[in-house]
């Protein structure tokens, strides 16, 4: 065991994988000489040299392209963007390409590649590179869509997800980066389409990814403490696949049901499982389904602004105590 | 890797069990064929053991909690240290149009004429634990709630029953013990409540004459204890009698399902047996239509006696066909059973006693006692008709009081 | 097949003269057959055909060998057929037949045989270029010789997925060649209206650091041999070309557009320029005679027949197939 970063903790993951598999390649915008812009890819240039860590110019459509060509004709590309919001000017290559060729080809081609991609705020970048995207990309049948919270899962989801046959969106919270965590020694290799129990409860369930788990771990310290409320806490990690019976199980158990997300309201990854459990769940439900989301707002720049609208954990802890008491 | 241990499926009509004890705890290793928990479900109490080996690194579903038939109750794992992860999604097969399922169980409205709005969860356990509407809205006018949740439930549920306006108690009237039905009883209960009113049936008896079956049963049960130590009772005569009697009318053999009857190839008898009170179980014995009596015989007690000692697995009690019970032992002169679906006909058997019978000799008519008992059948009329369910009754007399039944036994004769 | 002795200074030959003419004549009775159908309401959806450009298809069909890879775009048909995929496959693909290429769920824009080397039809403007990019990238990285070709239209020129691109390619000096199709209209507008240069790639190329290629399309030998050269260069690593051919379409963008647009004359003017009679008279100057193009020809229409044929008698694919290939376990399961 050592204690980690998520930040080291990427560069962990690609390398074990690098290391296991030559086909497996990376590019991207700074990620070879200078480590990336996040320092998330430090050493990978020096350890596997320039014909499998490659800067590319600032072309994200050319990155993922060349990303899918390599990946369906025998690679095993990484292709990194570096912030999520930039997915914008290359959203053709996620939501038309890569998700459908296997499906229009019949079957005849495959796509096994990765996106990494710095996501979510809290680092006063404003509104153009803070934005928690991970709905855009969890809509597009084909796509499987991943985002952890510390850096163990970073390791083992960025080895599966490489290893696995489909394209793979691995959003990367930029504000956890810095954050630590105990990481066994050895090969990890983790499960896509697992969602992962961090806090057993009996009163009510509170579904979080990414930044969000810390803060929904924090706020459920508070109920438990100060309110008498004893929250299961459930990391998702993976929207697609979605590990729905772990949620529903949970709900079955506790009857109630809170989302925290960053994303702004409209449509986001809580919306589609609070559809799905206000359906199958519908006879274990013991009070409304409840999000807790950013505002329906552009993210502001100002610290206090930003820091204002990100759900935390007073938040969520006012939230959850004024439901499950009135 | 890790392993998961799952709750089995126990029974095809079984959709969730609760775990009554873990005889594991979190840290012990795990052999396979080791007892990890007892279950409860509603048709019986069993014992699950390990399909797998490893260390038990988590218990997902602890004493006295209910899991879905298939959910991961447990995990086992290489290294304690590793993280415990969440068994990976087996890529079910999804219906195109159901990806997501929607439960089509309804358990009453959302709010009462009253105003009171009531959760999806207290409703339903509302509607399952048999609540009186009427009591429930005095008892949240008395409280003042506006909205009725879990733990509402739990307090009218626990409360003292409420009074009910009318008739006013009898003098000297006092509750005695009030009996929780455990998950068997009330399963059952909701179960032959189910069936009681979806089925139309239809009650048969015939009497039969069992003087020349008791000759043989005499002849043979000495031998036929030392050599299977089971007693030789007039169950299986009737078993293999009845087998006969369904090869020559199939329709009573099926299931009656959506609206169809499917015949069904196997005859698999169903055996009621009576946990000294404690519940009722019914064992099946597969696929018995060319049994010998003997054979028949064996089996049946093998049955009877893994479900007296709670031995039973999933297998023992699915897939019957046609049910036998018999309350013969207590006297009783006939019983109207209830139809266990979607099989369409059950037999009961009562006791089985000398009484005066006329029978025709060279010299005339004499009265002389007989061993008589009366063979009823309840069947569902949606299935088929009172003439043929008739003439099943009038194959089976035949066949109990005709058949050369020392031959069966391997009697030399 | 008796072959005429060839005329002086032929550094093309009568073998290769006669495969570029049956492929030209395949695709052209192909896309007619195809239009025939689409009359009938045999072909569902739209198909945009490439009547009167198959001199390009042909010509670079020749020149790639197998293993080879090639991307197109919606208007594909020709560049698939070019790759030796049957008839059947085509055909029976633009009538969403089981015996089509992808079983009907890919349709007349997405044309894909891996076995061929036809790396698929894309339909979105410009994607496909980055993605031909990423193919020659894996063929460097692991040594492998085989060169990617991709073809696109004079409309892609104006989209930034060609310019990142072509950067792209040059940069890291990738084996691939790139084909602008120019046939002077990017759907119903007149490509000159819309472009700040003359000729779209063309003008384009030194922005790219390449020489500037601009070849007639409607001469299979012209493109042949253009073809040839671009591979041979992008087979020994000196990296990437683009090269613009010059071409017209007989017909409309698509099934839906008559070509109302098009200035009276100029039609008739470019069918006296259609790629099969330039390169029928091209086999006679070279000595091949008259039979053997005959025989080319009634071997081509049998081929459309029996292809037709098969595609009428295939049924529809299974419906199971509405959910297979989502993902690549071959299902589409996105919850347990």
């Amino acid at each position: 065991m050592a204690e980690l970063s998520y930040r080291d903790a990427v560069i962990r993951g690609i390398s074990q994988e690098m290391r296991r598999d030559n086909n497996v390649v990376f590019l991207g915008e700074d990620v070879a000489k200078a480590g990336g812009v996040f320092k998330a890819t430090v050493g990978l240039y020096e350890e596997f040299g320039p014909l499998r860590v490659r800067d590319t110019p600032i072309s994200e459509q050319a990155i993922l392209g060349a990303a899918m060509g390599a990946a369906m004709t025998g690679l095993r590309p990484i292709a990194e963007i570096m912030f999520s919001d930039f997915i914008a000017v290359c959203f053709d290559y996620i939501a038309n390409e890569m998700p459908k060729i296997a499906y229009m080809t019949n079957g005849q081609i495959k796509c096994p590649l990765v996106i990494r991609t710095g996501n979510g705020g809290g680092v006063r970048f404003g509104a153009q590179h803070s934005q928690s995207v991970e709905n855009w990309t969890m809509m597009i049948p084909g796509l499987k869509v991943v985002a952890p919270s510390s850096p163990v899962d970073v390791i083992g989801l960025m080895a599966a997800a490489i290893r696995d046959n489909n394209p793979v969106i691995f959003h990367e919270h930029k504000a956890l980066y810095a954050t630590k965590g105990e990481v066994p020694d050895g090969e990890i290799i983790d499960t896509l389409g697992t969602a992962k129990i961090l806090r057993k409860g009996k009163d009510c369930t509170i579904l979080a990814l990414a930044l969000m788990v810390h803060k929904a771990m924090d706020a459920a310290e508070i109920l438990a403490r100060d309110h008498g409320i004893d929250a299961e806490v459930i990391d998702v990690r993976s929207l697609v696949p979605l590990d729905t019976q772990t949620m529903l199980t949970s709900v079955a158990k506790t009857g109630r049901l809170f989302t925290v997300e960053e994303n702004p309201r409209l449509l986001g990854w809580g919306a589609e499982i609070a559809s799905i459990v206000a359906d199958e769940g519908f006879w274990d439900l013991n009070g409304p389904i409840v999000r807790i989301t950013t505002p329906h707002i552009p993210l502001p720049a100002a610290d206090h602004l930003e820091d204002l609208a990100l759900p935390n954990a007073a938040r969520i802890v006012d939230k959850i105590v004024r439901v499950m008491n009135g | 890797m890790a392993q998961t241990i799952i709750m089995p499926q126990l029974g095809e009509t079984v959709a969730e069990g609760k775990i009554l004890t873990w005889f594991k705890a979190v840290g012990d290793d795990i052999k396979i064929g080791d007892r990890l928990f007892e279950v409860e479900t509603d048709k019986v109490t069993i014992e699950v053991e390990s399909v797998v080996a490893g260390k038990l690194t988590e218990i997902k579903t602890g004493n006295g909690v209910v899991a879905k038939a298939g959910a991961v109750v447990a995990v086992l794992g290489g290294e304690a240290a590793a993280p415990a992860v969440a068994a990976a999604p087996k890529p079910k097969a999804m219906d195109a149009f159901e990806e997501v399922k929607t439960p089509l169980a309804h358990y009453g409205k959302a709010q009462t004429a009253g105003g009171l709005r009531i959760t999806p969860l207290a409703r339903r356990l509302l509607s399952q634990g048999n609540a009186d509407m009427h009591a429930l809205a005095q008892f949240a006018a008395a409280k003042g709630l506006h909205r009725f949740e879990e733990k509402d439930v739990q307090t009218f549920l626990s409360a003292a029953p409420v009074a009910k306006p009318s008739p006013p108690p009898p003098p000297n009237f006092s509750a005695g013990e009030v009996i929780t039905l455990n998950t068997i009883r009330s399963k059952t209960a909701q179960r032959l409540t189910e069936n009681w009113q979806n089925i139309p049936h239809v009650f048969q008896a015939i009497d039969v004459d069992f003087t020349e079956i008791e000759l043989v049963r005499a002849r043979n049960k000495e031998r036929f204890k030392a050599e299977t130590g089971s007693s030789l009772t007039y169950l299986p005569f009737i078993a293999r009698a009845v087998c006969i009697a369904l090869q020559a009318f199939p329709h009573i053999n099926g299931r009656f399902e959506n609206n169809s009857l499917t015949l069904m190839k196997d005859i698999n008898l169903g055996i009621a047996v009576d946990l000294n009170h404690n519940g009722l179980v019914v064992p099946v014995v597969h696929a018995v239509q060319d049994y010998t009596l003997q054979g028949l015989a064996k089996a049946i007690a093998r049955q009877i006696d893994k479900a007296r000692s709670g031995k039973m697995s999933a297998a023992d009690m699915s897939g019957g066909t046609y049910s036998i019970t018999n309350n013969g032992a207590f006297g009783t002169s006939f019983t109207t059973p209830i139809i266990n679906a979607p099989q369409v006909a059950i037999l009961s058997t009562d006791a089985i006693r000398k009484k005066p019978a006329v029978i025709t000799t060279e010299l005339g008519d004499a009265i002389v006692p007989r061993l008589i008992g009366t063979v009823g059948q309840s069947f569902d009329h949606r299935a088929f008709d009172g003439a043929y369910a008739a003439a099943f009754l009038s194959k089976l007399k035949e066949t109990l009081e005709t058949k050369k039944w020392a031959g069966e036994l391997g009697e030399l004769t | 097949m008796a072959l005429s002795a060839s005329t002086k200074n032929d550094d093309i030959g009568p073998e290769t003269r006669l495969e570029l003419y049956r492929l030209q004549v395949e695709i052209r009775d192909c896309e007619k057959r195809a239009y025939d159908l689409f009359l009938q309401n045999l072909i569902k959806g739209t198909s945009h055909l490439s009547l009167g450009q198959e001199a390009i298809a042909a010509g670079f069909g020749v020149a790639m060998k197998k293993g080879d890879k090639s991307f197109c775009t919606y208007r594909g048909h020709a560049h698939t057929l070019a790759r030796g995929v049957p008839m059947e496959g085509m055909l029976g693909e633009l009538m969403l037949r089981d015996i089509g290429l992808m079983r009907g769920k890919g349709g007349s824009m997405h044309l894909t045989s891996v076995e061929h080397g036809v790396m698929g039809s894309y339909a979105i403007i410009g994607a496909h270029l980055p993605i031909a990019c990423g193919s020659a990238w894996r063929a460097q990285y692991l040594g492998e010789k085989d060169v990617t070709v991709c073809f696109f239209g004079d409309g892609t020129t104006n989209i930034g997925a060609f310019h990142e691109a072509l950067n792209f390619a040059v940069i890291w000096k990738l084996p691939v060649v790139f084909v602008c199709e120019n046939n002077l209209y990017m759907e119903y507008t007149p490509i000159h209206e819309v472009t700040a240069v003359h000729n779209p790639a063309g003008d384009r190329a030194s922005a790219y650091g390449l020489p500037k290629i601009v070849v007639d399309g409607n001469d299979a030998d012209v493109v042949y041999r253009t073809a040839t050269a671009a591979i041979e260069k992008a087979r020994n690593g000196e990296g990437p070309s683009l090269i613009e051919c010059l071409t017209y379409r007989h017909s409309g963008h698509s099934r839906a557009d008559p070509g109302k647009y098009r200035p009276p004359g100029e039609l008739e003017e470019w069918k006296k320029r259609d790629p099969l009679i330039i390169y029928k008279q091209r086999l006679a100057e070279f000595g091949i005679s008259e039979s053997d193009a005959l025989a080319i020809e009634t071997e081509s229409m049998r081929k459309v027949e029996v292809a037709t044929e098969l595609c009428k008698a295939s049924p529809s694919c299974p419906v199971e197939l509405l959910t297979a290939d989502v993902y690549a376990d071959g299902g589409w399961a996105w919850r347990n």
